[in-house]
């Protein structure tokens, strides 16, 4: 029976393996080739899935010839639109947890072709060469029909969405008159970014085994940010009951973003499982990993009018983003804006363009690394006009409230940020004049920036069971994408009920364990952490009462509120020498082992009362050569508030992964579309850029002190996102201290680096 | 026992009969169950499938990592082939690399990490491996990592290249070295694969040219960092496949006072330290030429023969005066490089024949430099590559070779350039002449690498960069312009 714990509104100062830097507890398993992703889980008669993608854009199929792919020996069955089983009809259906509004996307129902490269078939074969063979052999023909894939065509048909996600919030109502405080501002800006498409690529690519069990029931191994998303998803499209499936997901290989929808390779998997009655696998390959979900391309106008001392006047910030044809994907771009600076007159705008692509997917701060960028590259821009420093005309529109909803923030050290991050990169020698700083044939700049994040939190389960052997299993449904979850949560746990780390195991990653939200938006310290807390918290209860009534009374006549855990013990908070041993307390107690089921919900009341945030100060130098426009970051100083930090480790990791992230935002990724054919060109890893270790230089991540007691009751924030958010504008801002050239499309590549440099030396 | 593929996986002997020949390694390890080794892209970019290879060398077992995901399983033949399963003794403690990415935090997700821990493996046998950054940096330029940042990865790497490099394979070696001579095989294997498919691997160039007689349309397989996209990306099917890794004269390296002559199966990794020490410019380029896997699969006749307009080592090549030797039933022939580049992907070879060796003068007096630039630093295909040789006399320009890749369909010498060069005084008139004549030499395509302007931009700012370095006048410049 699951508990509903009241979690009290006071902080607790959990135990001591909280915010030790703990090497992460998968890591042995993970050097030796021993941890199992989605595609490496074998059983006898597996048979391989192989999808065929659709060669045009839009339209219709008018005629699918598989006779050739079944021929070729090995091949068991080809998958169409035409011959394809029975599965939901209403859109709800289909529907995940991190659906937006619309109708989701559904592999071979029908003759339509919504966008490139969709999966029109599955050859289901003997082995997985023998399904690319039969894949290559599938004849389809189309009738095509125009598309657009261009943003800036449709960027003026753009309509306003309405509160089409979770999570989302539409932009607040404008505030002020902003168009004429711009127009009377002693000094603006008033300028246009371009963000293109960015695919997430994590490293393993996405893949489902469906073992077809001997009672007919599935066990799907699937590249997941969320087991319990995937397995609720597959029974409703299939119309199976809760327990004919069961969805593992122990260990993912990045995902970004990527695993936070069901995708279609799930579908094909136990499409052709239930049919066959035979454990199949499919994978899909790396240029179908750009066949779903994306960070959208965002067009951005950000208009900023100041007084000549620097004090914000004005804001105006528009953001156009790609949507498809099919559903409304929103991500908040703008709001931060109005968020982050004191501002009387602002106008936030944020509209969708529908174009004939997928759906956009969450991918890393989604729409944080967005919008965020574009108003530091303005506040720099004015900075520059204003002859400021970037970072005082930060701190000159500061806030301790947030103006959008007129609230106060739960924490907001973002000032510590600035202070801590600008003394260790050496800020303040910095010559403001661009180009003043060279070496040799490179030019050197210095920027920053800062980020911005939501501090949410989720309603998760977590179960604790304390054996008598002092082993402590802890379990969640929850994910961990490489983000160090087992580590935390066992850390968490390990803390709270005062055990040597190494008698914990947490589990994660399998529906049929407690329920837990999706795996993203770096809430899953915040949600799973908090109900780990709570569970360890119940299991402690337990083992007071037990020590309490124990016979021969060895703590004397002490209340559990006297009583702390300690290396396996029950001590006596005012005398620890005065202990007793766990297994003792248990065997009194008659008791081989206690379990705890517990529930943590936000506290939806100080929470509402608030903007609770995560926030960074990051400052970039980079190295342009004049001759060939090529940039290299050479320093990162990334200094970051997200509360209480559980293990510097890995969250210094996170967060350094986020910097590297947005360097390659900054420099690098961008998925090329050829409008001709409304196809991505670039989609594989050989074109599509995500750093390589030689684009990196030094990286420094500071975490500020920052106490909050609204966010949760680990006082933890979550940082997963927040190390992305304010790099890629630190590095244009520094590319521009360096050069003089404003380059306003992102990524800041080699040739439009070089052909601004030449505009200026002929001006 | 021809048909038989045999070598040593980890430490037994395996055997595979007639196995589907362009099955690559990855593929097979995992149908086996060994998923260590990972797939990320299945093309050589990410090192994901990374896997070591031992082969004796000089008495001794040199190990190299190599990308499993382009690699055929019948290139293993009479090879030692490890993966990350192998490292860790049974039950026994974590290899030192593998000990270094725990501690360092090196692993996040884990899908990389195994292809780290084996090129940092395969460092770990190189006696100068992982010394200084910048050997740390080549080393793993041919890994990515979505999650960590790399600087944990680099931290231990770091650790790895301090510690003593003993580890259980150092003792085993005599072991393994008998187990390897007695796989050697004096002839050539010959394969039939499942669906009638062929593959060839001789012993000498006396089988091969008789090979080739009989089969003159066959694909001739070097490295396979080329022709394994073929099979995963384009899901081709060559048949027959002679793979020219096992030819012992195609291998050979000779160092003359007047040239190097470099066989057409000598691997980039092979070739470093010697084009390195003649051309120190060369050495670097050849550093970010792919990464270190692709430079010990790849091989410079492979780079040649397959004829990519922007193979990074041509226009070096070209500017060197390098020709090529090539073979065709025992009768050779001696070309200009230049001139086997006939149009796109088009060249002078002919049927039956094959490019045998690479000769590179050394050019005493000569100034020579070359270039990549590219938008990535490391793993990128260059949007412009240049090599450059002058020769003065009394500050006279004799002879000028100006050679680009990514500018045209092939690799190609600047004409216009360097006739606006020759006989002139090697200034900084003369060179501006020459840039200026290199807009009429080339009209370069608008790709995602670079526009057509940044091309031209950049290929005259090389020339000028070039002209600058050759004559010390870097630091005159840069002060003029501050």
């Amino acid at each position: 029976m699951i508990a509903k714990p009241a979690i009290p509104d006071v902080l607790r100062e959990p135990g001591p393996g909280i915010g030790k830097p703990l090497s992460r507890v998968d890591g042995p398993l993970k050097v030796t080739g021993q941890a199992r992703y989605a595609a490496e889980f074998n059983v006898p008669g597996l048979v391989h899935g192989y999808i065929v993608s659709s060669t045009i854009t839009k339209g219709r199929i008018t005629r699918i010839d598989t006779a050739a792919a079944l021929r070729r020996p090995g091949v068991l069955h080809v998958f169409t639109h035409e011959n394809r089983p029975h599965v939901a009809w209403f859109d709800r259906k289909w529907k995940d947890e991190d659906a937006p509004s619309g109708s989701p996307f559904r592999p071979l129902y029908d003759d339509r072709i919504v966008h490139a490269m969709q999966p029109v078939a599955l050859v289901v074969a003997e082995t997985f060469e023998a399904a690319r063979e039969g894949a290559r052999l599938v004849q389809v023909e189309y009738e095509a029909e125009p598309h657009e894939t261009d943003l800036a065509a449709r960027r003026h048909e753009a309509f306003t969405p309405g509160k089409e996600k979770g999570g989302f919030e539409p932009p607040p109502k404008p505030r002020g008159d902003p168009d004429r405080a711009l127009a009377e501002a002693a000094v603006k800006v008033d300028v246009e970014y371009v963000q293109p498409t960015e695919h997430h690529n994590p490293m393993e690519m996405h893949g489902s085994t469906v073992v077809y069990n001997d009672d007919g029931t599935l066990t799907v191994h699937d590249k997941t940010q969320g087991a319990p998303n995937s397995h609720s998803w597959v029974c409703s499209v299939f119309g199976l009951s809760k327990s004919a499936v069961r969805v593992i997901s122990p260990f993912v290989g990045g995902a970004f973003g990527s695993g936070l929808r069901p995708q279609h390779q799930l579908f094909m998997a136990v499409m052709a499982a239930l049919q066959l009655k035979r454990s199949v696998r499919v994978e899909l390959s790396r240029p179908q990993m750009f066949t779903f979900g994306h960070r959208p391309p965002t067009i951005q106008r950000v208009a900023l009018g100041a007084a000549p001392d620097g004090t914000l006047q004005a804001m105006i910030h528009e953001a156009v983003q790609e949507s498809s044809q099919f559903e409304n994907y929103v991500e908040i771009v703008v709001n931060w804006s109005g968020q982050q600076y004191r501002c009387d007159n602002v106008r936030l705008d944020y509209k969708l363009a529908r174009l004939d692509v997928f759906t956009p997917l969450d991918m890393r701060a989604p729409g944080a690394a967005t919008g965020v960028p574009a108003i530091e590259m303005a506040m720099d821009e004015l900075a520059h006009a204003l002859r400021m420093d970037p970072v005082e005309l930060r701190l000159r529109n500061y806030t301790d409230r947030d103006p959008n909803q007129d609230k106060p923030f739960s924490s907001k050290e973002l000032r510590a940020c600035f202070a801590q991050g600008a003394e260790r990169f050496g800020w303040s020698r910095r010559n403001p004049q661009p180009r003043s700083m060279r070496e040799g044939r490179q030019l050197i700049g210095w920027g920053v920036a800062s980020g911005v994040w939501d501090a949410m939190q989720g309603q998760a389960d977590a179960r604790a069971t304390l054996g008598i052997d002092g082993h402590l299993v802890v379990a969640s449904a929850t994910a961990d994408i490489g983000t160090g979850t087992y580590t935390v949560m066992s850390q968490i746990a390990a803390g709270t009920l005062g055990l040597p780390i190494g008698n914990v195991t947490f589990k994660l990653g399998d529906s049929a364990l407690p329920m837990a939200p999706i795996e993203g938006g770096s809430w899953t310290v915040s949600s799973v952490g908090s109900a780990v807390l709570a569970a360890c918290e119940r299991v402690r209860g337990r083992l007071y009462k037990l020590a309490a009534k124990m016979e021969g009374a060895p703590l004397g006549k002490a209340k559990p509120a006297d009583m702390v855990l300690t290396d396996g013990h029950v001590a006596l908070a005012a005398d620890p020498a005065r202990r007793v041993p766990i297994a003792e307390v248990m065997r009194s107690g008659g008791v081989l082992a206690i379990e705890e089921e517990a529930r943590s919900v936000p506290y939806y009341v100080k929470r509402a009362q608030h903007t609770l945030a995560t926030h960074s100060a990051v400052f970039a130098e980079v190295r342009v050569d004049e001759d060939l426009g090529t940039v290299q970051v050479s320093r990162i100083v990334s200094a970051v508030a997200a509360g209480r930090i559980i293990n510097p480790k890995t969250a210094g990791s996170q967060v350094m992964g986020g910097v590297v992230m947005g360097i390659g935002m900054a420099l690098e990724e961008e998925t090329f579309m050829d409008h001709g054919l409304g196809r991505y060109m670039n989609h594989d890893l050989a074109e599509y850029h995500v750093p390589v270790n030689a684009d990196i230089g030094s990286i420094d991540v500071i975490f500020v002190d920052e106490h909050d007691e609204v966010v949760n009751p680990l006082g933890a924030k979550g940082v997963g996102e927040i190390g992305i958010v304010g790099v890629p504008a630190a590095i244009a801002n520094a590319v521009f201290h360096a050069t003089g050239v404003r380059v306003r499309e992102l990524p800041i590549t080699l040739d439009k680096v070089l052909a601004g440099l030449s505009r200026r030396s002929a001006a | 026992m021809p048909g038989t593929v045999r070598f040593v996986l980890g430490d037994r002997v395996v055997e595979v009969s007639d196995p589907d020949p362009t099955t690559t390694v990855l593929q097979w390890l995992r149908a086996q169950g060994r998923t260590g080794t990972k797939e990320g892209c299945a093309e050589g970019d990410c090192g994901a499938c990374t896997v070591v290879l031992g082969s004796v060398d000089d008495g001794r077992i040199s190990y190299r990592a190599v990308n499993a995901c382009i690699l055929f399983l019948p290139m293993l033949d009479g090879r030692q082939l490890l993966t990350v399963e192998d490292l860790r003794e049974p039950r026994g403690p974590l290899h030192p690399v593998q000990q270094a990415l725990v501690d360092h935090h090196g692993s996040q997700c884990g899908f990389c990490t195994p292809g780290f821990v084996m090129s940092l493996f395969a460092e770990f046998h190189r006696e100068e491996g992982l010394k200084d950054e910048e050997g740390i940096q080549d080393a793993l330029a041919g890994n990515l990592c979505r999650c960590t940042g790399y600087r944990p990865i680099l931290d231990a790497a770091r650790r790895v290249g301090a510690a003593s490099r003993a580890d259980r394979f150092a003792v085993e070696e005599p072991r393994m070295l008998a187990l390897l001579e007695g796989l050697r095989r004096d002839t050539g294997l010959a394969l039939t694969g499942p669906d009638g498919r062929r593959w060839f691997a001789p012993r000498c160039l006396a089988e091969l040219q008789a090979l080739l007689d009989a089969h003159p349309d066959a694909t001739l397989l070097a490295g396979a960092t080329d022709v394994g996209l073929w099979v995963t990306k384009q899901h081709r099917r060559p048949d027959p496949v002679v793979w020219l890794g096992d030819v012992a004269e195609l291998r050979r390296i000779a160092q003359e006072p007047d040239r190097i002559v470099l066989g057409a199966g000598v691997s980039y990794a092979a070739a470093l330290p010697v084009l390195a020490s003649r051309w120190p410019a060369f050495g670097a380029l050849v550093r970010r030429l792919g990464s270190a896997q692709i430079r010990n699969s790849g091989t410079i006749g492979g780079n040649i023969a397959n004829a990519s307009p922007i193979g990074d080592g041509m226009p070096a090549l070209i500017a060197l005066g390098a020709r090529l030797i090539l073979n065709r039933a025992g009768l050779r022939r001696t070309i200009p490089i230049e001139d086997y580049f006939l149009g796109y992907r088009r060249t002078a070879l002919l049927p039956g024949e094959f490019l045998e060796a690479v000769e590179v003068p050394s050019v005493p007096g000569g100034t020579f430099a070359t270039y990549k630039v590219s938008k990535r630093r490391d793993q990128d295909i260059s949007a412009v590559a240049a090599g450059f040789s002058v020769t003065l006399e009394e500050g006279v320009v004799t002879e000028a070779r100006l050679a680009f890749g990514g500018m045209a369909e092939i690799p190609k010498r600047a004409a216009g350039a360097e006739a606006a060069l020759v006989g002139r005084p090697w200034t900084l008139e003369t060179v501006a002449a020459a840039m200026e004549a290199l807009g009429t030499d080339f009209a370069p395509l608008n790709d995602m690498r670079a526009s057509a302007a940044y091309r031209i931009l950049v290929a005259r700012n090389l020339l000028m960069r070039f002209h600058l370095e050759s004559t010390g006048q870097a630091e005159l410049l840069e002060a003029a312009d501050a």
